[in-house]
């Protein structure tokens, strides 16, 4: 595997803020995952994590319906774990909004950020109105949590 | 793995099928911001027809994220409207998991098999 065992080898991924792009971050992240010797259940894991962090940021964002700026996604190999940082130049938030709400009766929104904390071993979010959102998430390869 | 990552970034394709009062929808592909629009338009005009019973085959699936989710609960909120029903069709664990996690199986009847529902269908 050519990412096995590697360390602290970063990526780049720039997609125009429109969600026809945001399977092409899932295939990316896919590819590196399984050359990484991640599980494939993992690799499933990590695409839906990165599809809802793009989905928020492309949502953040306005999908396209101005000039946004684009979507910037950073992969870091580790040689224990794979990084992934969503960055969009949105108008921001209070992180604390999404980060304490949790959704509660029969909602059609709400499942995105449940989803990723629950999929992925390390969930940050950072946002500041006016500054946009950087969302980082950490997977660690199988028994490698923690040490 | 080639192979599989070929099948992936493959587009949403919806086939629609009657079985007696039921309509069921085969979904093949991703389901995800940039496709549900489209599930959701074949729910809402299902439901404008008239059909109130209806039954997603998720079985060839490749991806499925909160937005999917979100389109499927929709749907059942709008049938339940009407006093119909939205079912699943699913035996893959990558995507069941997911109703597990946000705790939708509880919400969903889901079919192991087109079998399974039309042994359904057959004995009600």
């Amino acid at each position: 595997m050519i990412l096995a065992g590697d360390k602290n080898v970063a990526f780049e991924l720039e997609i125009p803020a429109k969600a026809k792009y945001i399977s092409l971050a899932r295939l990316f992240v896919g590819s590196i995952a399984r050359r990484m010797n991640f599980s494939e259940e993992s690799v499933d894991d990590l695409k839906i994590a990165v599809s809802e962090m793009c989905t928020n940021a492309v949502v953040h964002a306005g999908n396209g319906t101005a000039d946004k700026p684009p979507i910037n996604i950073r992969f870091v190999v580790g040689e224990e774990s794979l990084t992934v940082e969503v960055r969009d130049q949105g108008p921001g938030f209070d992180p604390r909004c999404v980060l304490e709400n949790q959704p509660s009766g029969l909602l059609e929104k709400g499942f995105g950020i449940p989803l990723i904390r629950s999929l992925v071993d390390v969930f940050d979010c950072q946002s500041s109105p006016g500054g946009g959102t950087k969302v980082t998430i950490t997977k660690f390869l199988p028994g490698r949590e923690g040490r | 793995m080639a192979d599989k990552e070929v099948r992936e970034g493959s587009e949403l394709d919806i086939a629609l099928e009657e079985v007696g009062d039921h309509s069921i929808i085969v979904l093949s592909g991703e389901v995800d911001v940039y496709s549900a629009p489209k599930l959701r338009d074949t729910i809402r005009n299902l439901v404008e027809e008239g059909r109130y019973r209806i039954v997603v085959d998720l079985e060839e699936v490749a991806f499925l994220d909160s937005t999917g989710l979100g389109v499927l609960v929709g749907g059942l909120k709008r049938v339940k409207h009407h006093q119909g029903e939205l079912g699943i069709i699913c035996n893959q664990e990558r995507i069941l998991r997911i109703f597990r996690i946000t705790g939708l199986t509880k919400v969903f009847t889901i079919y192991p098999s087109r079998e399974a529902l039309l042994a359904n269908i057959k004995g009600a």
